[in-house]
């Protein structure tokens, strides 16, 4: 008897076949069979007629490393399809980690995760210190499937202490260095993470800026022991210093014989040659033999802003950004004064501000009335006879300006460009920082948005082709073990959606940070059943009680 | 060659891939060759500042070498 029989739907295995009518059957956790009218009892039957069976999505760039620890479904990950997810990117994981060190790793992960004080303090307890105590801690409640890396700068940070962010490595730290990340392999971490930008919380380079080639040479080594990936940060905001990064890559890729991945790569409006170029170059190095992976996000960059603080947003209207850099108070007062609000409106541009503020969005999560939230000011001014820049003014000034608005789609937008890149077979789709930038924008439903937009849409690639893209595909670059792909004796992570309907729902704030924490978050649409090793994880709009969840095993 | 020092040539905003918005510049170097610099938020105000430039506008015709000395001068 089958566990679970999924009947009569457009299966889409992951290849990148032509999907056909078939069943699916789960058995033990593992597919049992893939084929038309199937037979035999089950204990759960689901009917998806209409709908297309497809493997579990997995997201590979993510920072979900400390919401593991009391969210095991890595929400809202799951709702969208996403059955595996790979934390630990960007050189920072929570493990190995002496307990000394952890106020010098928060500081880095608020930064990047923008994630509340209390989700250190409150929400778990440090039970380990190595790598392997790290997977026991989140591996007891998981729901959603796990490929952890771990992180360049910590393990710096546990070799060099304090030196970590100071100096380069001496040659015995190396090779101190290159026994802990053997021993993180050895406890299944899928690879090592570095980053080439980011900063801790007082805008210092995190430790892994620090290292030398010879250092990072040295840790490919110990990768290359595993046949395990590579994933840095590079600088991705200047397009020759990211091709030499790719020539780096490709070195250490042919040298150690280990896969590489680099993230993320953005289509600029400013500088359209900058992912061509990058791309360019990365089929030159996988023409050499070298295994480099531009990981490309399928969403669009908003802005994001309150009156609170400084933004360049401000910076084609010289009068906004000079009463927009005064101290709070004089800002305040300023805003409240007809003079400067009448230069204000003048300097706004035709119809008060119209074509630059009339589009932006007022944003949840801040002190913003609910009854505004999600409109645009552009409306909203109509509505009160004001034009967007008072509208603008006002709202903030009633707010004690702790009001944000959103700019949607400012950057990474053109989806005739990006859709033919992300079809790209070199191309690996994503840099979607899931579980991080809490506060600022939500960092998920960007499957969903891959077929929304680039298969339905443009018609950028087939329904098969976007499938295999985060499934197989993604299985394959980082070597993750049978998984990916709807095959008998592989593990039974299903997706059953729409293929008419997917798509990520509306951006809204939530409450379910530790300490009542924001953040901004999408659910799904379109999106039925999500089966985690067998076991429904999340049907009907709602997540069920299942830990089937495991670590990756890795190839 | 243009014989005319680096300088810039357009200033324009840009989404930054934390949300935030940043500032894009175009310079022209000495050889006439165009390049794009994308600046983080701190960095584009404090560019702004060593121009004295109060909107984009401000930052045409600047010379990248007055900024940086301007800049290392603030550090």
């Amino acid at each position: 008897m089958y566990d679970l029989l999924i009947k009569n739907g457009l299966v889409v295995d992951g290849t990148g076949a032509p999907g056909s009518r078939a069943d699916v059957a789960v058995k033990d956790g593992r597919i049992a069979a893939v084929g038309p009218g199937l037979t035999g009892d089950a204990r759960q039957t689901l009917d998806a007629a209409g709908r297309v069976v497809a493997p579990g999505f997995i997201d590979p760039h993510t920072h979900f490393d400390v919401q593991l620890l009391w969210d095991g479904q890595a929400r809202p990950s799951l709702e969208h399809g996403v059955t595996s997810v790979i934390p630990g990117n960007c050189s920072l994981s929570l493990a190995p980690l002496k307990a000394k060190d952890r106020p010098a790793l928060i500081g880095m992960f608020q930064q990047i995760e923008e994630m509340p004080p209390e989700a250190f303090t409150e929400a778990f307890d440090w039970t380990w210190e190595d790598f392997a105590g790290y997977r026991a801690a989140i591996e007891k409640s998981l729901s959603i499937n796990v490929a952890p890396l771990v992180g360049h700068s910590v393990i710096r940070l546990w070799v060099m202490g304090p030196d970590a962010q100071q100096r380069a490595a001496r040659p015995d730290e190396i090779a101190a260095m290159q026994g802990l990340l053997r021993e993180c392999l050895e406890a299944g971490a899928i690879g090592l993470s570095t980053s080439f930008v980011d900063v801790d919380e007082n805008a210092r380079p995190v430790p892994s800026r620090f290292a030398h080639f010879d250092e990072l040479d040295g840790l490919c080594a110990v990768l290359g022991e595993y046949g395990r990936m590579l994933q840095i940060v590079p600088e991705f905001y200047d397009t020759d210093i990211t091709i030499a990064r790719i020539d780096q890559l490709a070195e250490l890729s042919i040298k150690h014989n280990i896969p590489t991945t680099f993230s993320p790569l953005f289509v600029q409006s400013q500088n359209p040659d900058n992912a061509p170029r990058a791309m360019a170059r990365v089929a030159e190095q996988f023409a050499r033999g070298a295994r480099v992976w531009a990981q490309m996000q399928t969403r669009p960059i908003d802005i994001s802003f309150s009156l609170l603080r400084p933004s360049l947003f401000f910076a084609g209207r010289g009068s906004w950004m000079r009463t927009l850099r005064q101290p709070l108070a004089q800002r305040i007062a300023d805003l409240k004064n007809p003079e400067t609000v009448a230069r204000l409106i003048a300097d706004a541009g035709p119809n008060g501000g119209g074509s630059t503020f009339g589009g932006l969005i007022v944003r949840g999560g801040d002190e913003a009335p609910a009854d505004l939230v999600g409109r645009t000011l552009g409306e909203i001014a109509a509505e009160r006879g004001q034009n967007p820049a008072e509208a603008l003014i006002a709202i903030s000034l009633a707010h004690g300006l702790d009001v944000a608005f959103l700019a949607a789609g400012r950057g990474h937008d053109s989806t005739q460009i990006i859709g033919p890149m992300l079809a790209s077979p070199l191309m690996h789709i994503g840099a979607g920082d899931g579980g991080a930038h809490l506060a600022s924008f939500s960092t998920y439903g960007d499957t969903g948005y891959l077929f929304s937009e680039f298969v339905r849409k443009a018609g950028a690639m087939t329904l098969e082709e976007a499938v295999h893209k985060i499934t197989a595909h993604t299985a394959e670059v980082w070597g993750i073990k049978d998984r990916g792909t709807l095959k008998a004796g592989f593990a039974a992570d299903i997706v059953v959606f729409d293929p008419d309907t997917i798509d990520r729902d509306e951006e809204v704030p939530v409450f379910d940070m530790p300490g009542d924490g924001m953040r901004y978050t999408r659910g799904s649409i379109g999106v039925d059943t999500v089966v985690v090793n067998g076991q429904v994880a999340w049907r009907d709009g709602g997540y069920s009680d299942s830990r089937s969840g495991q670590i990756c095993q890795i190839n | 060659m243009t014989n005319q020092p680096a300088h810039i040539v357009s200033a324009q905003i840009v989404a930054g891939h934390d949300g935030e918005a940043e500032l894009s510049l175009s310079i022209r170097y000495e050889n006439g060759v165009v390049g794009q610099v994308t600046l983080d938020p701190e960095t584009g105000f404090d560019v702004m500042r060593a121009c004295g430039a109060s909107d984009l506008a401000g930052l045409q015709g600047a010379a990248w070498r007055d900024i940086q000395k301007r800049l290392e001068a603030d550090v």
